[in-house]
């Protein structure tokens, strides 16, 4: 029996396996500050396409329901949006969150933030790059949110079921 | 994630590593060559106790590893920790075979990582001197393997289909129906009616949702990490082993295998613990199931006045006729069609084996020719995401533009057995006990560079035939090596070196894979093959380890 892709993602989502339900992650951190969230709702609005508007509770989902080792996740998190309200207070002379989009967009292109290493034990730009701006790439990239946009609902990373196989288009 | 780290595996929580007293069976590997012997063993009331060189990985932990998998920062290696002074190896041939990405290191052993793509030996690769006047013929027959075979794909669960072409004779059902044809399974397959080539589907050891662990979710990155563990791996049978009261001691390298006075019998196996403290497990039987590239260098390490040239090794063929299937893929890109690459889930489900048979059986000049055709060709969208310097709406079109119309083929290819093709030990490199290391010589030779040749060109016109064009077309052989990207550089699946044969003076293990050097002395891996046909070696790796516990029972009943 060829399973579709929409009995399996309701199976999966039936039986709990999907792995990407919110936890109390930055808000249970930060209990009446909401920088931490803007300064991630901020950076993914630059990094995503403008068509599409990533919500509090997207990034919630994502950035914490991935990731199994939260504690040390979210001192890289924090670490991270230190170093990126330097890198904003250097260019732009402000705290990331309250830049403009536009501004945002320079504080991204005048450092090495996307252009520079990404990797988990680099520099602290390297740091911001693999915890902070890849890990939103992911997240967009590797779901169906993003993935519809290039016309793939099941991209690779994203637990959607197998098997969706249409019939040949000729 | 550096290299070896154990943080997130369950194993830092296991303390005792003491050995296990009154051991029937002490197996060294806990890879698919030793979970499914000792489960058969302890299954049958045996006292089996497994020791594992690497850690018990946690299973929690597989979604952070599927994304190291799609991040372009991390190589092949660091998805399952190998690396560094543990893993040390040298490459002194022509050939730089990229060796730790291409085995995991602890409880399911390389299973982890592996595809999961599962066809069974042909009958013609038991017998290729017979048949063709090539090689050398293995004392065993598919007539002998086949109900192993059988109770393998039980066991592990494989979605097959009992009527592909092709494939080798079957008398049994696969136990799950098979994974059925992708888009870009249904591209090639309309190309090559064209062509007169046969697409059918590939035996996957994936659970359609039949079987007792988590059902396949569709996360597309079979190889290296399933999330799910939809993907058979050996881990299922260590913990089944371990419910029938095996015991499995993790973190626990084997140093060496000490043998009687006379030198007909092992008494122990001396391993190390993270604490630094040497252990000794005595059993009445031992089986060396430590992959094809360890288990020789533990046989070298363990010369003794005895065996000055390596334990088990009176024939002087210990390391020799050392095989891997050479790989070939081909990348296409079909302008204007979406291919739907990545929305189906498993890498694999369908292939093309009509070229596996040989063009002139009575003189075969190319090599037989295992294809299987991707579902996922290309880097992922998250990794193109990730790799690129844009934001917003233009990275949103770089990555739109690059994704989404590629198709590709991946092979193995058949390999001839030849005495100089070795993996023995290096001197002058040690690992972090003081051990030399592995060292592979292999050159894969004309015959298996033109089987290459062949399915690179069946490949490439069937993407042309679709109106694609051709954007990668390579091999181990037929462009420069060393200029090949890590994926293509051979290594997969290591054949060979410890081989089967009834004469001592030829073979190390004779056909019931007891040495023929010690009484109590077993080794299930791919090490045993004679020759190395084209399938993906490890169903009879499987097939093999189940024969050897009928045989290691009727021993201890003895
Ligand atoms: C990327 C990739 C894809 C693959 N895809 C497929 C596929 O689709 N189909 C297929 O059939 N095969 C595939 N393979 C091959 C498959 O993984 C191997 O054939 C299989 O894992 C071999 O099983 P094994 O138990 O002999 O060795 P391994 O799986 O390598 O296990 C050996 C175990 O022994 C342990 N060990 C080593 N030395 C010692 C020591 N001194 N003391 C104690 N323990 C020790 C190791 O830590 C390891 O856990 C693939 C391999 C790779 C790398
Ligand atoms: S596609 Fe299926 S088998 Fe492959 S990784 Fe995903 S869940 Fe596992």
């Amino acid at each position: 029996m060829e399973l579709t892709r929409r009995d399996a993602v309701t199976a999966l989502t039936a039986a709990g396996i999907t792995a990407t339900t919110g936890c109390s992650g930055l808000a249970g951190d930060t209990t009446g500050d909401a920088e931490p969230m803007d300064t991630l709702v901020g950076l993914a609005e630059v990094l995503y396409p403008s068509d599409v508007e990533p919500t509090a509770e997207f990034i919630e989902t994502f950035m914490y329901g991935r990731i199994s080792d939260e504690e040390s996740y979210r001192e890289e998190l924090a670490a991270g949006i230190e170093t990126l309200n330097t890198l904003a207070a250097d260019e732009q002379g402000g705290a990331f969150h309250t830049l403009s989009a536009d501004q945002r967009r320079s504080v991204i292109e005048n450092t090495d933030l996307r252009s520079g290493p990404s990797e988990p034990d680099g520099s602290d730009v390297a740091r911001v790059n693999y915890y902070l701006l890849d890990e939103l790439l992911f997240a967009f990239y590797s779901s169906p949110t993003g993935g519809e946009l290039i016309g793939n609902s099941n991209p690779r990373g994203y637990p959607g079921g197998f098997g969706y196989s249409p019939p040949l288009e000729q | 994630m550096s290299t070896n780290e154990s943080t997130t595996n369950e194993s830092t929580t296991m303390t005792d590593r003491t050995p296990v007293d009154d051991a029937d069976v002490c197996v060294i590997g806990a890879g698919p060559a030793g979970a499914l012997l000792s489960y058969s063993l302890a299954n049958r009331g045996h006292d089996v106790v497994i020791l594992e060189a690497g850690p018990r990985f946690d299973k929690e932990a597989r979604v952070d590893r599927m994304k190291d998998q799609l991040h372009p920062t991390h190589s092949d290696n660091e998805i399952w920790d190998m690396g560094g002074e543990r893993d040390e190896y040298s490459t002194s041939g022509e050939h730089s075979w990229p060796i730790n990405q291409r085995r995991v290191k602890g409880v399911g052993g390389t299973s982890l990582h592996w595809g999961s793509v599962v066809p069974r030996l042909y009958e013609k690769d038991f017998e290729m001197q017979s048949r063709h006047g090539i090689a050398r013929d293995w004392p065993i027959s598919y007539e002998d393997l086949r109900p192993y075979y059988a109770q393998v794909e039980q066991e592990i669960g494989v979605a097959g289909d009992d009527e592909t072409p092709f494939l080798p004779r079957r008398e049994e059902s696969y136990p799950m129906d098979p994974l059925p044809l992708s888009y870009s399974d249904k591209l090639f397959k309309q190309a090559g009616e064209e062509l007169g080539v046969t697409v059918h589907s590939m035996p996957m050891a994936i659970n359609t949702g039949a079987y007792d662990r988590n059902a396949c979710q569709g996360y597309g990155t079979c190889q290296f990490v399933c999330p799910s563990g939809g993907k058979y791996s050996a881990d299922i049978h260590v913990r089944k082993a371990e419910e029938l009261g095996a015991t499995v001691i993790d973190e626990a390298p084997v140093q060496r295998l000490n043998h009687g006075p006379a030198g007909e019998e092992i008494t122990e196996a001396v391993y190390r613990t993270p604490d630094g403290e040497t252990h000794r497990q005595t059993a009445d039987t031992f089986v060396a199931a430590a992959g094809a590239y360890e288990t020789p260098r533990l046989l070298f390490l363990s010369e003794s006045a005895e065996y000055p040239n390596g334990l088990a090794n009176s024939s002087g063929t210990l390391g020799k006729y050392f095989m891997g299937h050479p790989p070939a893929g081909v990348l296409g890109i079909v302008p204007g069609e979406n291919t739907h690459q990545d929305e189906y889930g498993p890498v694999v489900s369908g292939g093309i084996h009509q070229f596996y048979e040989y063009d002139n059986p009575d003189d075969p000049q190319r090599a037989s020719v295992n294809m299987f055709t991707i579902n996922a060709a290309g880097p992922s969208p998250a990794t193109m995401a990730m790799e690129s310097d844009a934001i917003g709406d233009s990275l949103l079109d770089q990555v739109d533009t690059q994704f989404g119309s590629t198709v590709g083929i991946n092979m193995s290819i058949e390999m001839l057995p030849r005495e100089d093709n070795q993996i023995g030990i290096d001197e002058s490199t040690t690992d972090n006990h003081g051990n030399p290391v592995p060292d592979v010589d292999i050159t894969p030779g004309e015959f298996a560079r033109k089987g290459q040749e062949k399915g690179l060109q069946v490949g490439s016109d069937l993407i042309e035939e679709m109106g694609g064009n051709v954007v990668y077309a390579q091999g181990t052989q037929t462009t420069e090596h060393d200029s090949l990207g890590p994926l293509g550089k051979g290594g997969y699946h290591p054949l060979g070196g410890t081989r089967m044969g009834s004469d001592p003076a030829e073979s190390v293990v004779d056909p019931t894979l007891k040495t023929h050097d010690l009484d109590n002395l077993y080794i299930s891996s791919g090490g045993v093959f004679v020759t190395s046909g084209a399938s993906n070696p490890t169903l009879t790796i499987m097939a093999l380890s189940l024969k050897a516990a009928d045989h290691i029972h009727d021993d201890l009943q003895a």
